[in-house]
């Protein structure tokens, strides 16, 4: 029955589908695992990096992008279609800055491109965005917030959210792992993060990249050298931990 | 040859048409020879090296689970080799195979030679895979031996109402001939159960010889080499026809981990 109803993205299945939008979703597995954390005083975003070819500028491959001074965003997906969609929020925050003299709140960039994603989901002649974004960043009012959206132009608030390949590993991890306690201070929201992707990464600690806002403080991208160093953290409390296992079993 | 005209043709040219015809099924031929000696093999793999066991392994993620778990708990020897082209892979001639490499080799237990196993990691066209279970499996089998297949397919293709968003992929099913048995290590694929390409050709060979048989399939949304996908096939370990066969998981899955890196680099389109 799909194939009769999949080629037009404007016409529903007899049972209700959108296939196409359906299918972006699937696009979106085919770019590497993005996760992100809301704690209290901070949000974090951590991404698997993609291998990058010998001549090619690494610089110019990046998946974690600042939509203002206050917002940045992750996605996984096409990466053209992201470039498209990161520019767009752009003029927007800087246009509703201008016009309104405030910063855009998270919620409000959120909804703009949730808002882009679904008129191309009804509009004839062209195709859904296959990507999702999580969008992480402090409201005016102080308030940490991350939000999700995906090719269909939905949106959603997350305390902690996984986007991309291996996703579901990833939700099931951060759903296992979040708890009050997991996010207490600054630190440990963003060993999370790493402990997350690290079930997933092929390649450990060097195909990780991390990006933390705090609250009033800008956008701070994490050194290969600070991962390096969480990643050795995470480690020893690991070994740690299973000292202390197999001390109690014997 | 597996080859069809249409009349017209035929009657002009006959001897051109009876060339091309010629040519194009020694194309598509599937060849089976031993790398070692360069020789072909004149009689069929499993009339060469009977066997109790045959573990297949079909697919990069199958193929690299059974590497790294399999493969390194044991002295294999490499008893033959297929080698086919078609227009979505030429196997290659490397000596040593990395898992992006599309090969098919067959190896047997040095310890225990009824045990045989095949990494196939190319595509057996839809006209190849008669040929290759002739060579693999010849025209008269024995019954008296277990096949085990593990393989992966996207996870779109597995029918359910549900949308596949809700589905926890990479997950197991089976799939088994009328002779098999024992129970399988994870649940049956439910109706409609239909599976495709060589794994489907060796289950309707086995069911039609009555030749006990299970596939195991992985249903994943990741078809590349992945490190979570190739792992989805641990429950199979517990099998009757892989017990015995592996010694050491946690060194294992850390050789499982060193294969996914040698990794080919992602294309630029996604992110």
């Amino acid at each position: 029955m799909a194939s009769r109803y999949d080629r037009a993205i404007t016409v529903f299945s007899p049972d209700g589908h959108l296939f196409q939008v359906e299918y972006a979703q699937e696009a979106v597995k085919k770019g590497s695992t993005a996760v992100g954390i809301r704690g209290t005083d901070i949000v974090v975003l951590g991404v698997e990096k993609k291998s990058v070819a010998k001549l090619q500028e690494e610089r110019t491959m990046r998946k974690i992008c600042a939509l203002d001074d206050h917002v940045c965003m992750a996605f996984a997906g096409l990466t053209a279609d992201a470039r498209v969609i990161i520019n767009r929020a752009r003029v927007e925050c800087q246009s509703y800055k201008l016009t309104v003299e405030d910063p855009v709140t998270i919620e409000y960039i959120t909804r703009f491109i949730a808002t882009l994603k679904q008129k191309y989901t009804q509009s004839n002649g062209r195709r859904p965005f296959g990507i999702s974004a999580l969008i992480v960043g402090f409201d005016y009012d102080g308030t940490p917030r991350l939000y999700q959206t995906d090719p269909s132009g939905t949106y959603h608030a997350w305390k902690a959210k996984a986007i991309g390949r291996n996703a579901n590993t990833v939700q099931e991890f951060l759903e296992k792992n979040y708890t009050e306690d997991a996010i207490a201070n600054d630190n440990e929201a963003i060993k999370l993060a790493i402990r997350a992707l690290l079930e997933v990464v092929q390649s450990g600690g060097k195909n990780i990249e991390l990006a933390i806002i705090r609250r009033n403080q800008p956008l701070k991208m994490f050194s290969a050298e600070e991962i390096e160093l969480q990643v050795t953290e995470i480690e020893k409390e690991k070994e740690e931990a299973e000292k202390k296992k197999s001390k109690k079993t014997t | 040859s597996n080859m069809t005209f249409h009349g017209e043709c035929v009657n002009q040219n006959p001897d051109k048409v009876a060339l091309l015809l010629s040519f194009v099924s020694c194309v598509r031929e599937v060849r089976l020879f031993r790398r070692q000696t360069k020789t072909s093999l004149e009689v069929s793999l499993l009339e060469k090296y009977p066997c109790s066991k045959f573990v297949i392994a079909i697919g990069n993620n199958a193929v690299a689970f059974l590497s790294s778990f399999v493969m390194n708990s044991g002295v294999w020897e490499e008893v033959g080799c297929a080698r086919l082209w078609n227009e979505w892979c030429r196997t290659t001639d490397a000596v040593h195979l990395s898992p992006a490499d599309a090969f098919c080799v067959f190896y047997h237990l040095k310890s225990n030679p009824s045990v045989l196993l095949c990494q196939c990691s190319c595509y057996v066209a839809e006209d190849q895979q008669y040929q290759w279970l002739e060579k693999v499996f010849g025209s008269c089998p024995r019954k008296n031996m277990q096949v085990t297949v593990l393989t992966c397919r996207h996870v779109t293709d597995y029918k359910t109402s549900e949308s596949t968003s809700s589905l926890h992929s990479p997950f197991l099913k089976a799939l088994k001939t009328e002779n098999f048995k024992e129970p399988p290590c994870c649940s049956l694929l439910e109706q409609p159960n239909i599976v495709h390409d060589l794994p489907a050709a060796v289950l309707s060979y086995c069911q039609v010889w009555k030749i006990p048989a299970i596939l195991y399939l992985c249903y994943t949304d990741v078809m590349k080499l992945d490190l979570i996908t190739a792992g989805a096939f641990k429950p199979v370990l517990s099998s009757r026809s892989l017990k015995g066969l592996v010694k050491n998981i946690p060194q294992s899955t850390e050789i499982l981990k060193k294969l996914m890196t040698t990794n080919e680099i992602q294309s630029n389109i996604y992110t």
